[in-house]
C-alpha cells in the first residue's frame, strides 16, 4: 500500500523534471517552449455548526499542469492538467511525458487553425498573431515557508476541538444567534516550477485560514454576517492571531465573537437610509479592502484589459485599446495611490509567479495617475513591457490567470480620527460585505457591515444594511483625505476564470474620505 | 482516457465487501468516479493581438471516496467520517481512504444515517454520448475554432463591416466551450447493488462586442451529443452585438420589463435557487423562510427541477448519493411547494427543534416536499468528484410558460427588455432578498409593445428585491432554451418573463455616450 505523499517527494524528482522540461522542445520539430508546475499540499481542517462537529479532515493533494507553445508559422498554446495520487509517484515522469504530448498536440493543431483563419478571414483575422513571451531573468531558487506551528504537526483532534469550541462560544453569546458556521484550516503547499528556458523554482507556503458566518434574529430584524481571518503562517494564526505591521487578527475565537456581537447589535439597529445625492463618506480600511479589490485590482489585470475575459470577468475602463487608455492620465485625486506587491507579507505573498517571473511591486495609481497593469509574460509582450509577476493559478492543474497579490490603497499621512472629526455631516462606513460592480469596473455598489451617522465630527446612529453606490472615477477624484492606518486583510475567495478559480490574496487600505450615494434596503 | 465503467463498478463492489468486514464500520458508502473536464477558452479581437483559441486545456481525475459510520470507541454513539484517495481505486486506495475517514470522523448529533432508498425508481439509463467520451485533442481544438469561425462569418457578413475598418470597430469574440465527461459508480451498505451512471455534455458560452460602438451580444448552448454541436453560440453572439449597435442611455425609474433568458437565469442562480435549497433554510438564511406552502410569487410562476428529464442537458440517472433523480416541483402557481434537498439535509431538518419555525410547516407532514433528489458532488467547473461530499445542486431547472415573445412585449407595452445582467448579488445578505446588478448587453427599449432602440451596455444599475420581482411577474414565455451563467452547475431551461416593475438607475455618466 502506498503511503501518504509528503512534500519532500519533490526533492526526489526536481532535477529529472527540470531535465524533461529543458529537453522536450528539442525533441519536437515545432515546439518553442514548455513549462511544468507540480504541487503537493498537506493539511487539515474542520467545520462546526451551532456548536456541533460537522466535519474534519487531514489529507494531501498532488497535481500538475503543463503548457506548450508550438507552431509551424504562427504559434499557439496548449495545456494539460491532472490530479494525481500517491500511487502515481513512481510514474510521475511518464505522466508528465504524456501530458506534454497532449499539450503539444493541442498547441500545434490550434496554431494550424490560426494560420488557416488568417487566410480565410483576411480583413478580420490579421490580429491573430505569433504569440511570444516577454523575456525574464531565468532563476533557480528555493523559498521555504514561514510558520511557528507546522500545519502537519497540529493534531487533527485539536483542530476539530478548537473549531467546535469557537462555535459553542458564539452560540452562547445570545439566544438571538440562531446559526453559526465556524471553519478552520491550515496547510503547507509546495510548488515546483520548471521551464524549457531553465527556470527551476521551488516555493513553499504555510496557509492558515478561519471562517465565521453568523445569522442573528433580533426582535424586529435579522442580520447575517461573514468574514475571514488568515495569513501565510501556521496554526498559530487561528489560536493566537496575527500582530504584524499591516496585518492584525485576534484568535479565531475573539474574531468570531466580535463578528457575532456586531451582528447582534445590527439586528437591533434601523436600516440605513438610501440617499439620492452624494454625501460625505469616511470609509474604514476593511471596507476599502473590497473597494480596492473590485475597482482597482480587478480592472488592473491586463488579461481583462486586453479583452481576454470579456465573456465572464469583464473588461477594464482603464484600457480601451493600445492607443486609447488611462496610462499616464489622472484617474483619481492626487492623494490616491494603489499598488500590488507580492513581495510584502500577506495572504497574497510570493516571490515568483507561476511562470517563474520574479515578482515586484506594481503601482496601479500613483498620486492619482494611472501607471501599471498586472501582467503575465504573454500580456506584457503585447504591451511591449516586462511582466511584474502576477500570473497565478490556484491549483497546479489549472491554467494560471493574471491575479492580484497583496493589492491595496497606499497610506497617507492623516490621523483617521481627525478625518472623522472634520466631518460636520456624513457617514462612517465600516467593514465590507457584498460587492456588485459594473462590467468594466466603472461603477460599484458595495454594502458595508456597519454604517454610522457622523454629526459634528462624532459618530452617532448605527445603521444596518447600508453601503455605497458610486461611479469609480468620481469616487476616486473626490477623495480628500487618506489615513496613515494601512491594514491588509485576507481575501480567500476571489473568483476568476473558466473553470472558476478561487484565489487567496490580501487587499487593504487606510481610512479614506470621499463622496458617494448611500444604499439601503429595497 | 477515462477508466471503463466496469472497473469503477468492480472497485466499488470490492470496497464495500472490505469495509463491511471491518469491526467498527456500521454503515458504508463508496463513490468511485472519473472525470474529464475539457475547455477551449476563446479570445478574438480585431484591434488587439489575439490567439482566437486562447487555451485548449483539460483536467482529468479519478479516485475513490468513502463515507463510513463508525462505532464510537468510547461508549455509545457513532462517528461519521469521509475519506478519499486519488488515482488508486484498488483495495490499497480503499484502505488509505478508510484511514482518513477514521482519523477525521466526528460525532455529529444531527446525523441520522447514510442515504437509504426513497422508494422512487430510476428513470434515466444509457443517455450519454460515447462519442464525447472518446474526444481527441484535435477535436477539442476544433470545437473552439468552430465557434470562432461562426462568429467571424457573422461579423464578416454584417452590413456594418462593409465600409468600416474592423480595427476601428473593435470587434470582440470571447468565451469558451466546455466538454464534460463523467463516469461514476456508487454502492452502500443500505443499497448494496452497485449503481453506475455516465453523462456527457458540451456547453458553450460566447460574448461578442462591437466595442467601438459599445454594443454587446451573447450566445450560448448546451448539448448532450456530439452531432448536435454546431458552434452557433459564436454566430448568435456576433449577430446580437451587431444588432445592438447604437445603444441609448435610459433615465432612472421603475419600468415594466421583460427579463431575457440570461437575466432571469442570473436571478435564479444567485437568489432564487439558493433560497430554495434546504441547507439555506437550516441556516435561517433563505428569503423564503417560513413560507413553505405559502404564496411567494405571482400565480403565473411555476419552477420545477427535473434531473431525470430525457434529452435535457442537466439530466443524470442517479444522484451522487445513489438515489434516483426526478421531478421536484418547487413553485406551483406561485406557491412554494418543494425544496431542493440532499439526504443529509432532508434528515437533519427532522431533528431541528426550530424546523417548524424555519419551514412554516411541520417537516413530518411535508416530507413529500423534502425528497432528496439533488445530492451531487459537483465541483471544479464540472464533473462528479470522489473527493467531495454530496451537496445540494439543481439539475435542469424548468420554468414553463404560455406567452410567446411578442405577447410578452405587448404585456409590457412601454418599458425595457433586459437581456443580460451581471454581478447579480444579494447585497444585504440572501435572506433580505435585496439585489443589485448592472445591465451589460442584449437589451432594448420596448415601445408600443415592440423592441425599439438598443440600450447601451453598462449604463444602468438595477436595485430591487427578489420578492418584488417574483410577485410582480405578469407573463412567462413558452420558448425556453438551455441557458448558462458563469460557474453555475445547473442548466436552466429559461423563458423570458415579464415583470410589472423594476427599479433602474443610470450609472457611469463619466464614460460619455
Amino acid at each position: 500500500m502506498a503511503n501518504q505523499l509528503e512534500l519532500s517527494f519533490l526533492d526526489q524528482v526536481r532535477e529529472d523534471v527540470a531535465h524533461l522540461a529543458m529537453s522536450y522542445p528539442s525533441r519536437k520539430a515545432h515546439c518553442r517552449y514548455v513549462d511544468v508546475r507540480i504541487a503537493i499540499a498537506q493539511g487539515k481542517g474542520a467545520v462546526a455548526e451551532n456548536g456541533m462537529d460537522k466535519f474534519s479532515t487531514e489529507d494531501y493533494s498532488f497535481s500538475f499542469g503543463v503548457r506548450a507553445i508550438a507552431g509551424e508559422k504562427l504559434t499557439a498554446t496548449g495545456y494539460f492538467g491532472q490530479l494525481l495520487g500517491a500511487a502515481d509517484a513512481g510514474e510521475l515522469l511518464k505522466r508528465l511525458e504524456e501530458a506534454l504530448e497532449h499539450a503539444y498536440d493541442r498547441a500545434l493543431w490550434s496554431a494550424r487553425h490560426k494560420s488557416a483563419a488568417r487566410e480565410e478571414f483576411p480583413r478580420l483575422a490579421s490580429t491573430l498573431y505569433d504569440l511570444s513571451l516577454a523575456p525574464i531573468e531565468i532563476r533557480q531558487d528555493t523559498i521555504p515557508a514561514q510558520y511557528q506551528i507546522d500545519p502537519r504537526e497540529v493534531p487533527l483532534k485539536e483542530v476539530a476541538q478548537y473549531t467546535r469550541h469557537v462555535s459553542r462560544q458564539v452560540q452562547a453569546l445570545s439566544r438571538e444567534v440562531i446559526y453559526n458556521y465556524i471553519g478552520a484550516e491550515t496547510h503547507l503547499e509546495r510548488l515546483l516550477f520548471v521551464s524549457s528556458e531553465g527556470a527551476n523554482i521551488d516555493q513553499t507556503w504555510a496557509i492558515t485560514q478561519g471562517t465565521c458566518f453568523v445569522v442573528v434574529q433580533g426582535p424586529d430584524a435579522f442580520q447575517e454576517l461573514y468574514d475571514f481571518s488568515g495569513h501565510q503562517r501556521g496554526w498559530e494564526v487561528i489560536t493566537q492571531g496575527v500582530d504584524e505591521a499591516f496585518i492584525r487578527y485576534p484568535s479565531l475565537l475573539d474574531f468570531s465573537l466580535a463578528l457575532a456581537k456586531d451582528a447582534i447589535e445590527l439586528a437591533h439597529s434601523p436600516p440605513c437610509p438610501a440617499t439620492d445625492q452624494e454625501v460625505v463618506v469616511v470609509t474604514d480600511p476593511h471596507y476599502n479592502a473590497l473597494v480596492c479589490h473590485e475597482v482597482v485590482g480587478h480592472p488592473s489585470e491586463l488579461d481583462r484589459a486586453l479583452k481576454m475575459e470579456t465573456a465572464y470577468a469583464g473588461r477594464s475602463w482603464f484600457l480601451k485599446d493600445l492607443r486609447d487608455n488611462q496610462v499616464g492620465r489622472q484617474v483619481a485625486s492626487p492623494l490616491v495611490s494603489a499598488f500590488s506587491d507580492p513581495t510584502i507579507e500577506g495572504f497574497g505573498h510570493y516571490l515568483y509567479d507561476d511562470e517563474g517571473t520574479p515578482a515586484r511591486r506594481a503601482y496601479h495609481i500613483r498620486n492619482g495617475i494611472y501607471e501599471e497593469f498586472l501582467s503575465s509574460r504573454q500580456t506584457a509582450a503585447i504591451l511591449g513591457t516586462t511582466s511584474n509577476g502576477h500570473y497565478k493559478a490556484t491549483e497546479a492543474y489549472l491554467v494560471p490567470l493574471i491575479r492580484m497579490s497583496n493589492t491595496a490603497f497606499a497610506p497617507g499621512d492623516r490621523d483617521p480620527e481627525e478625518i472623522i472629526r472634520e466631518v460636520e455631516r456624513g457617514y462612517y462606513v465600516v467593514g465590507h460585505r457584498i460587492p456588485s460592480v459594473a462590467e468594466s469596473r466603472e461603477n460599484f455598489r458595495i454594502t458595508a457591515m456597519k454604517v454610522y451617522e457622523i454629526r459634528g465630527g462624532r459618530l452617532g446612529q448605527l445603521y444596518r444594511d447600508g453601503g455605497l453606490i458610486a461611479d469609480t472615477r468620481d469616487f476616486f477624484m473626490n477623495v480628500d483625505a487618506v489615513g496613515n492606518d494601512l491594514r491588509l486583510f485576507a481575501i480567500p475567495n476571489c473568483g476568476k476564470g473558466q473553470p472558476m478559480q478561487t484565489k487567496r490574496m490580501s487587499n487593504g487600505g487606510p481610512t479614506m474620505r470621499s463622496r458617494a450615494r448611500l444604499s439601503g434596503r429595497t | 482516457m477515462l477508466l471503463p465503467l466496469s472497473e469503477l463498478q468492480r472497485a466499488a463492489q470490492e470496497a464495500l465487501q472490505f469495509l463491511m468486514a471491518q469491526k467498527d464500520v456500521r454503515e458504508a458508502e463508496i463513490f468511485v468516479s472519473c472525470n474529464g473536464i475539457l475547455h477551449c477558452r476563446l479570445n478574438y479581437t480585431s484591434h488587439l493581438p489575439c490567439n482566437g483559441v486562447e487555451e485548449p486545456k483539460s483536467v482529468a481525475n479519478y479516485g475513490i471516496g468513502i463515507r463510513v459510520v463508525l462505532q464510537a470507541p468510547e461508549g455509545e454513539g457513532v462517528l461519521v467520517g469521509f475519506g478519499s484517495e486519488p488515482n488508486d481505486i484498488s483495495l490499497d486506495g480503499v484502505q488509505l481512504a478508510l484511514e482518513k475517514a477514521r482519523r477525521g470522523a466526528v460525532a455529529d448529533p444531527e446525523f441520522v444515517s447514510l442515504p437509504r432508498p426513497t422508494g422512487e425508481m430510476r428513470r434515466l439509463h444509457a443517455y450519454h454520448d460515447p462519442r464525447i467520451m472518446e474526444l481527441k485533442d484535435q477535436e477539442l481544438v476544433d470545437l473552439g475554432w468552430q465557434i470562432i469561425r461562426q462568429g467571424l462569418k457573422a461579423f464578416q457578413s454584417a452590413e456594418l463591416l462593409l465600409d468600416r475598418d474592423p480595427q476601428e470597430l473593435a470587434l470582440i469574440l470571447g468565451g469558451d466551450v466546455t466538454v464534460l465527461q463523467e463516469r461514476m459508480a456508487i454502492v452502500s451498505s443500505a443499497m448494496p447493488h452497485v449503481q453506475t451512471d455516465e453523462s456527457t455534455l458540451i456547453l458553450s458560452f460566447v460574448t461578442a462586442m462591437v466595442e467601438g460602438e459599445a454594443s454587446k451580444g451573447s450566445g450560448y448552448g448546451a448539448v448532450t451529443h456530439w452531432e448536435r454541436f454546431h458552434g452557433e453560440a459564436g454566430r448568435e453572439a456576433a449577430e446580437m452585438a451587431v444588432r445592438t449597435v447604437g445603444g441609448v442611455r435610459v433615465p432612472a425609474g421603475r419600468y415594466r420589463v421583460v427579463l431575457g433568458r440570461q437575466a432571469f437565469m442570473d436571478l435564479l442562480e444567485n437568489l432564487i435557487l439558493p433560497g430554495l435549497s434546504l441547507g439555506t433554510w437550516y441556516a435561517a438564511a433563505s428569503p423564503f423562510l417560513g413560507q413553505l406552502g405559502k404564496e411567494i410569487a405571482s400565480p403565473k410562476l411555476n419552477i420545477i427541477d427535473d434531473g431525470a428529464a430525457e434529452g435535457l442537458a442537466g439530466s443524470k440517472g442517479i444522484t451522487c448519493e445513489g438515489l434516483p433523480t426526478g421531478r421536484t416541483e418547487l413553485i406551483r402557481n406561485g406557491v412554494l411547494v418543494g425544496l431542493l434537498c440532499d439526504w443529509y439535509e432532508s434528515q437533519r431538518i427532522t431533528k431541528d427543534p426550530r424546523a417548524k419555525e424555519k419551514l412554516g410547516v411541520d417537516p413530518q407532514q411535508w416530507r413529500h416536499a423534502l425528497v432528496p433528489r439533488n445530492g451531487f458532488r459537483f465541483a471544479r467547473g464540472g464533473g462528479r468528484h470522489y473527493d467531495m461530499q454530496p451537496g445540494i445542486h439543481a439539475t435542469n431547472v424548468i420554468v414553463p410558460g404560455e406567452e410567446d415573445h411578442s405577447q410578452l412585449l405587448r404585456l409590457v407595452g412601454d418599458g425595457l427588455y433586459i437581456g443580460r445582467i451581471w454581478y447579480t448579488y444579494p447585497v444585504n445578505g440572501l435572506r433580505a432578498g435585496d439585489f443589485t446588478a448592472t445591465i451589460v448587453g442584449d437589451s432594448f427599449v420596448i415601445r408600443d409593445g415592440r423592441l425599439a432602440e438598443p440600450i447601451r451596455p453598462n449604463t444602468l444599475r438595477i436595485n430591487d428585491n427578489i420578492h418584488n420581482v417574483l410577485r410582480g411577474i405578469i407573463g412567462v414565455g413558452r420558448e425556453a432554451r438551455p441557458t448558462l451563467v458563469w460557474a453555475a452547475d445547473e442548466i436552466v431551461y429559461a423563458p423570458e418573463i415579464a415583470v410589472e416593475a423594476l427599479e433602474v438607475q443610470p450609472i457611469t455618466q463619466f464614460m460619455g455616450s
